[in-house]
């Protein structure tokens, strides 16, 4: 852009700048597109057999033909690359544990610095989130005994307790280690269940609030002049591990319900103006039921 | 004012007035710029607050002529004159005389002296040095593993409650609750009176003794976190003063005692534990102590935290195609073809450094990230090893010998600037123990073998 175009209006440098925009983002859409369409031609078993046969074929002749197409080679090395990948990505998204090896780049770092990588994917409405890693290495001289290192788990989900249960740290009495038994398989498996019933939780509320149409506009509502106002003013978790359930009725009635583990409603308290409403608790806990299914419950009581 | 005065137990009120010739008021007002100081009274003048922060308004037909400041006759002609005065240019100074000459010539209450306290604390971010305490429970009941209750659950209205029961009567404060303007976290802002009364009187005798810094303190309470900070006041001011600063203290320790007592239920019992951090800057605190992933994942760990669309097990794009890659080369040369590409010496270099500096720091420590300690203070117990191995006869017990050593980082960015230096060489970024990464979100601490030694505060 020219130095008169940054101090004045000026009409032609700003279409200029529009245009160089417009093209700059066309180009960063078609270089991502042509990568996608690369990474789906690599990962197609017809590309790995033309490549196979090619290399197959033009082996043995290769120390007279020139015309050989040089970059089989890296194409096959680039094909095995992106089968890995798929396949990693493959038990990512099944078995959703997965472990890979890390070096500490610390020269200081305990045992070499070898540290074992841990990744959970865990989906929280209907997509994968960013996986919570967890670091383990081995500090403890002559044992094979692992730590917690660094771990990307927010607080809410308590890892230390886990740690403390699954991987205690083994105590030295008169030079031998001694201590409980570590179970990595186990620890990892119930950070998983907390994990997964965590986001759960946030997701049954999240639809909770969308039954009842709470992040909606109010007053678009208002216009089209429906019979059926807003009951509930507002649902959300009350703890930070989203353990308990915040209901606020318009009337003033407010309600806490403590949720399991496994999602099923346990404990249900609605106090009003007038004392506790009964019946409001009796519906939410019903059958000892679902969280999700609370609005459901709801309605039916209410409509 | 009331006749008489009798001690009481609870706290201040919010609108228990402040006579406006009260030194520390002018002193407040002035530190702050005319901007803020403008919409702050725009705030006083709004419906919401208005029971709070009512100013002086004239009734009918009793306008003081000689008044440099006069009254003015309704609310909407205030406003309006604020939001002219918003637009021309001024002094600051005349500002704050018209507030405490004309418009809340009565005094202000202690909630606007908060406000007032609150708007500079935002204006300057870093005017407050705040230090991380984590929150556990009692060890006592350590038999019973409870992972259900691992975070002490945070209610506002019942916290201030619970704090106002457990601290001691002869103390009066004023506490004010404050949700942060862009992060996660609620301040409080808790003023203290050495009085048992709470009375306008309390207040204007009180001030003679202390200063007004020592008499404010803040703690902050990040969303679920276990984490809370409080403010240190800085302490080069109030040594200075006699003996009242120490009794000042011990105000505010027992204000601090209140607070795990608060979180507290029965059977469910809290303190509070240093955890080696300290910062003027709340955004690095809420990182490395907050209620997100990158509490124990700093540093060049911080990669595994961070928000990357591309870490997704459904997408299959991940590698780049060779053709892209030889198109690259030419525009940006990755470092690692580099030697055989024969560039220069002096420039594959500089980008071995570069990727030495990321790897180690990832993408934290930027100079302009705003995630910036400001002091890093370090005791070395590592081994003196290079005489020993040089002068071999001097006997073993040498070997173990660990001089006392101490170093301090200052600066605005201190990890930033420890990158830095990596990335001109001046620091070998291979060698670099990892305590000067930040990696392990310690501000002090004790450092034994290149590590940070855990559990010793």
């Amino acid at each position: 852009m020219s130095l008169a175009g940054t101090v004045i209006n000026d009409p032609i440098g700003n279409q200029l700048d529009q245009e160089i925009n417009t093209l700059q983002a066309q180009i960063d859409q078609l270089k991502s597109q042509r990568k996608l369409q690369a990474a789906a031609v690599l990962s197609s078993h017809n590309t790995k057999a033309i490549l196979n046969r090619l290399r197959a074929t033009k082996a043995p002749s290769s120390k007279n033909g020139q015309t050989i197409p040089s970059d089989t080679d890296p194409l096959l090395s680039s094909l095995s690359a992106q089968h890995n990948y798929n396949q990693e990505n493959l038990y990512r998204a099944c078995a959703s544990i997965t472990t890979f090896r890390v070096q500490d780049p610390d020269p200081k770092a305990v045992g070499g610095g070898k540290v074992l990588g841990v990744r959970i994917d865990v989906s929280s409405q209907g997509k994968f989130i960013r996986p919570y890693y967890i670091m383990l290495n081995k500090p403890y001289v002559e044992s094979n005994l692992l730590r917690v290192h660094r771990h990307t788990v927010p607080p809410c989900m308590s890892l230390s307790t886990l740690a403390e249960r699954y991987l205690p740290s083994p105590k030295l009495e008169a030079g031998i280690v001694k201590g409980k038994k570590q179970d990595l398989r186990r620890f990892v498996r119930e950070f998983r269940k907390v994990a997964v019933a965590y986001h759960n939780r946030i997701t049954a509320i999240k639809s909770l609030r969308k039954d009842f149409k709470l992040d909606e506009d109010l007053k678009r509502k208002n216009g089209k002049g429906k019979e059926r106002e807003r009951v509930i003013v507002d649902i959300s978790a009350a703890d930070a591990e989203a353990n308990q359930v915040r209901i606020e009725w318009i009337d003033g009635r407010v309600g806490r319900c403590v949720v399991g583990d496994t999602g099923e409603v346990k404990k249900c308290v609605v106090i009003g103006e007038d004392g506790r409403d009964r019946d409001a608790e009796r519906c939410i806990t019903e059958r000892n039921g679902r969280m999700e299914l609370i609005a459901a419950r709801l309605k039916d009581g209410i409509y | 004012m009331d006749s008489f005065t009798i001690p009481t137990t609870s706290s201040l009120p919010a609108t228990q007035l402040l006579p406006s010739n009260h030194p520390s008021i002018a002193k407040a007002l002035h530190r702050l710029s005319r901007p803020s100081l403008l919409s702050l009274c725009l705030d006083w003048l709004d419906e919401r607050n208005l029971d709070l922060t009512a100013p002086y308004i004239l009734e009918d037909g009793g306008d003081e002529d000689n008044d440099l400041y006069p009254g003015a006759n309704s609310l909407q002609e205030l406003r309006d004159q604020y939001t002219e005065t918003q637009k021309q240019k001024g002094s600051k100074r005349d500002v704050v005389d018209r507030i405490l000459e004309g418009d809340w010539r009565d005094g202000l209450t202690l909630y606007q002296m908060a406000m007032v306290d609150m708007q500079y604390l935002y204006d300057h971010p870093t005017s407050q040095k705040w230090t991380a305490l984590k929150i556990v429970p009692l060890s006592s009941d350590e038999g019973r593993p409870n992972n259900k209750t691992a975070l002490p659950r945070f209610h506002p209205a019942t916290f201030l409650q619970n704090l106002q029961r457990e601290v001691l009567p002869d103390v009066k404060a004023h506490y004010n609750l404050d949700r942060h303007a862009h992060l996660p976290l609620y301040i409080l802002r808790v003023y203290i009176v050495d009085s048992p009364y709470n009375t306008s009187l309390a207040l204007t005798a009180n001030s003679k003794f202390s200063p007004e810094a020592s008499r404010t303190f803040y703690v902050a309470f990040p969303d679920n976190s276990p984490h809370i900070y409080i403010s240190l006041t800085t302490t080069s001011t109030t040594s200075l003063l006699p003996t009242p600063t120490s009794d000042n203290k011990s105000l505010r320790k027992l204000v601090l005692c209140g607070i795990p007592k608060a979180f507290s239920r029965p059977r469910e019992r809290y303190t509070l534990e240093p955890t080696r951090l300290s910062a003027r800057n709340l955004e690095v605190l809420s990182a490395l102590r907050g209620g997100g992933r990158t509490n124990n994942a700093a540093g060049g760990w911080g990669v595994y935290a961070g928000d990357d669309q591309s870490d997704n097990p459904l997408r299959i794009v991940q590698l780049p195609t060779p053709e892209q890659e030889s198109e690259t080369e030419d525009t940006k040369s990755p470092a690692k073809k580099g030697l055989k590409r024969r560039i220069q010496p002096e420039e594959s270099l500089v980008k071995r450094r570069k990727l030495l500096a990321q790897g180690r720091f990832g993408n934290s420590a930027k100079e302009h990230d705003g995630m910036g300690i400001e002091r890093v203070d370090l005791k070395l117990e590592d081994r003196y090893s290079i005489i020993s191995d040089s002068i071999e006869g001097d006997g073993g017990d040498a070997e173990d010998w660990r001089p006392d050593t101490r170093v301090t980082f200052n600066g605005t960015h201190v990890f930033a600037g420890i990158r830095q230096l990596v990335e001109q060489g001046i620091i070998d970024g291979e060698k670099m123990p990892g305590w000067m990464t930040g990696e392990d979100g310690f501000s002090f601490g004790i450092v034994r073998d290149g590590r940070f030694v855990d559990g010793a505060a």
